[in-house]
């Protein structure tokens, strides 16, 4: 945006009221025809005018008028510069689609989305105001599970664990299940906490902490905790911050808590471990839509279809925690695996799928895989789910 | 396949009204700074001439002229003050809200990756503006109101244009042209650039309302002042006018009902919207839609609608957005990726796939570690069955 930016200045410059060395403000320049025609009005109530006066004033306004004008065509071609430097940073627009999302069961479930999506992200007001202006109907105790969750992490914002911990308490079993250290953390950063705000720096309160609260985390935390101990030997902080132990001085064993409180909180409600729409949002803004079109453009200009109108063209690169489903892509016959065409794995435990598998039967029921060098019987081949 | 790169080129397709609304804006500030200047000062220089012509033919009146001098000056000063209110109301915030955008979106030059915190807290605040935009588009004033304040990104959205569209939009839903009319006027040449019709379309409705009404004497008038401009391009339609005064309202005869047919209304709303929404470059579905539209396409899978195979964490297996889904095409992979169903974690040869004998498969990070907590024997947390962590098979997907 640096092209764009810059452009801007200049037409702040040309549109600002001081003047510079380059040309007149317009304000200046009408002032200055202003004082002229004061002038020549003074002169012609005292007496003294003749009819040069007339004349000079006539080109005095012919000249500040030229002013204004060059000034204003100075903007205009900074207008028009500022113009091209966009056209040149957006190199294509966004392409024509047909209305989306129109049928009334498509705009309820956008609808409800949204709903969520601002209950979820904290944003209360609006999602009150969205659920007046739409109407649609949000199970209360969503509403509710959703503040107390927000009213956690405001807590864990200004260094307030105790609901948190409290919460977790009253989760253990679940937390365990999931072998979340969220419990654990909860105390770790509050015993840092003590620890490093300690002035002079002074360990016992938070070894007190310590002994009173890691106890039960000891088998399954006791290195961490032995670490715990002894970071205390390189105080104060800027010591600690050169030690071994620099990664506790770090700001984000506090930051991190609140998404890990969000996303066990939310599991425990059974829902998704990110926010939903931010995550489409973000793939498709980052650059799916792009290759879409890509794609498609490359199909028009080959003036083929696509092979199945309800695949995308191209592949979407996606990153590995958005990766939420298995696919099988049979390495043979490159067709993903489905119900009908079951992924299959032969007794040397390499998997393809069950049609590719039949194609490279041979007499006698036998298959020979095409990545070693086993033979194995097809009725032996097992059907994996993933 | 992973990515956490920055794609630059795809986050800037969806940016470009963003950056052209206010450029338009301003444009239009300049335009009407322009105008201003034309008339004032060009009568200031005409005043001027007069008076120099007269000047040298020799008879001119002292206190004549000062008068004129008085007129002059006080044209002058208007002009300043109208040039002035226009930079402070209009153009210096328009070029504010330029500075801002551009800023914002020079911030994403300096991000490599998606994964950092920058981008986080950037991207946020762009689905933020998406829902306003959407909010705004559909009408729903008050939230797109509440979330460009709570998040203060009054500068990042376009809530002032909306609620004009709005306005204009409600004139036509109440069957009254006026307001369209009076923003096509407005913005004359931008229109006849492109080539829109809209100022037909609207001047033709007046007068079927005309002729509707039986008054059939204005009607012919009105026609004369505003159709007839329009014959070059529009003679057909123009003649079908004149001859649907003829016809009542009551008519059968199909092309005189079809104009009569108040559903024309509604047309005239999607027309204006079209012409609008052309002008400043924005798309004529809301940004929202083609970011839910690529999006839900990139992750869609059959999986995404099987009960057996659904992942809560999985945006599509949302019952809402999976709905929405039903719109776009699956997500096309040409390589195996097998996630386990344990862990969420991609198996690969540092966590291969393993299989219990009934053929169900998961990885060997999370069998392990469940072997580890019960004396060497896994359980298929699918179908219940448990075997000893030696009788588990390795998977080899090529």
């Amino acid at each position: 945006m640096e092209a764009p930016l810059k452009e801007l200045a200049k037409l702040e410059q040309l549109t600002s009221k001081a003047s510079s060395s380059k040309g007149k403000s317009i304000p200046d320049s009408l002032d200055s025809l202003l004082q002229s025609l004061r002038d020549a009005k003074n002169r012609l109530e005292a007496g003294a005018a003749s009819e040069d006066t007339l004349v000079n004033l006539a080109k005095t306004v012919d000249a500040r008028k030229k002013d204004v004008d060059d000034r204003q065509k100075e903007i205009y071609n900074s207008l028009a510069r500022m113009g091209k430097a966009l056209d040149k940073k957006f190199t294509s627009s966004l392409p024509f689609y047909p209305p989306m999302f129109q049928s009334p069961e498509a705009n309820q479930a956008l609808e409800n989305t949204i709903a969520v999506h601002f209950l979820r992200t904290g944003q209360f007001t609006a999602a009150a105001a969205f659920i007046e202006e739409t109407g649609i109907d949000v199970r209360s105790e969503l509403q509710t599970q959703f503040e107390d969750l927000h009213k956690i992490l405001t807590a864990l914002r200004y260094e307030d664990i105790a609901p948190a911990l409290e919460w977790s308490v009253n989760h253990r079993d679940f937390l365990e299940s999931r072998s979340s250290p969220l419990e654990f953390y909860l105390h770790r950063s509050q015993y840092l906490r003590l620890l490093l705000s300690s002035q002079p720096p002074n360990p016992l309160p938070a070894l007190t902490y310590a002994k009173h609260n890691f106890r039960p985390f000891y088998s399954l935390y006791g290195t961490e905790i032995n670490r715990l101990m002894s970071c205390t030997i390189y105080l104060p902080l800027p010591r600690l911050k050169l030690s071994p132990y620099a990664d506790l001085a770090s700001p984000s064993i506090q930051i991190e808590l609140e998404p890990m409180f969000a996303k066990e909180y939310c599991a425990s409600l059974g829902m998704s471990r990110q926010v939903p729409l931010r995550v489409v949002g973000d793939i498709g803004g980052g650059g799916a839509l792009a290759r879409i079109e890509k794609g498609r453009k490359l199909m028009r200009e080959r003036k083929s279809e696509w092979s199945q109108s309800d695949e995308l063209p191209i592949e979407i690169p996606l990153a590995p925690e958005n990766r939420y489903h298995s696919i099988f892509s049979c390495p043979v016959s490159k067709e993903q695996s489905t119900e009908a065409n079951p992924p299959m794995m032969m007794t040397c435990g390499h998997v393809i799928t069950k049609d590719s598998l039949q194609k490279l039967s041979r007499p006698g029921g036998r298959v020979k895989c095409p990545y070693c060098p086993v033979e194995s019987l097809i009725s032996a081949a097992l059907r994996v789910h993933f | 396949m992973s990515n956490t790169k920055l794609n630059t080129e795809g986050v800037l397709l969806f940016e470009q009204p963003f950056a052209r609304v206010p450029y338009e804006n301003y444009r239009r500030v300049f335009r009407a700074t322009q105008k201003n200047i034309e008339r004032e000062l060009g009568a200031v220089q005409t005043s001027a001439g007069d008076l120099a012509t007269r000047g040298k033919a020799g008879g001119f009146d002292s206190h004549e002229a000062a008068n004129v001098l008085e007129g002059m000056i006080v044209r002058v000063e208007s002009l300043k003050r109208k040039l002035s209110d226009l930079n402070e109301s209009a153009g210096k915030p328009t070029q504010d809200v330029m500075r801002q955008r551009l800023r914002y979106l020079g911030e994403i030059d300096a991000m490599q990756s998606t994964d950092t915190p920058d981008f986080t807290q950037w991207a946020d605040t762009r689905l933020d503006r998406w829902l306003v935009d959407w909010a705004l588009r559909n009408g729903k004033e008050k939230t797109a109101r509440k979330i460009a304040e709570d998040r203060s990104i009054q500068t990042l959205v376009d809530i002032d244009l909306f609620t004009d569209i709005r306005r204009i939009e409600a004139g036509l839903e109440a069957h009254s042209c006026t307001e369209a009319l009076a923003w096509c006027s407005e913005n004359k040449s931008a229109l006849r650039k492109s080539k829109s019709t809209l100022e037909f379309e609207l001047r033709l409705q007046e007068y079927i309302e005309l002729a509707r009404e039986r008054k059939t004497q204005d009607a012919i008038v009105y026609a004369k002042r505003h159709l007839t401009s329009w014959q070059d391009t529009h003679l057909a339609q123009i003649r079908q006018a004149s001859a649907l005064l003829a016809f009542p309202p009551t008519t059968r005869c199909g092309p005189y009902r079809r104009l009569y047919d108040p559903s024309r209304w509604s047309t005239l709303i999607q027309s204006f919207r079209l012409a609008v929404y052309n002008l400043n470059t924005l798309p004529s579905e809301p940004l929202l839609h083609y970011a839910l539209y690529a999006g839900l396409a990139s992750l869609k899978s059959p999986s995404c609608y099987c009960s057996a195979t659904k992942n809560v964490d999985c945006p599509v297996c949302d019952p809402s957005l999976g709905q929405l889904a039903q719109e776009v095409p699956f997500s096309h992979h040409l390589n195996s990726t097998i996630v386990c169903s344990i862990t969420g974690k991609i198996m690969d040869a540092d966590n291969m796939p393993m299989a219990f004998p009934n053929g169900y498969v998961y990885s060997r990070e999370a069998l392990e570690d469940m072997a580890a907590k019960n004396e060497g024997i896994v359980t298929c947390p699918r179908t219940g069955t448990s075997c000893d962590f030696s009788a588990l098979r390795k998977v080899f997907i090529s």
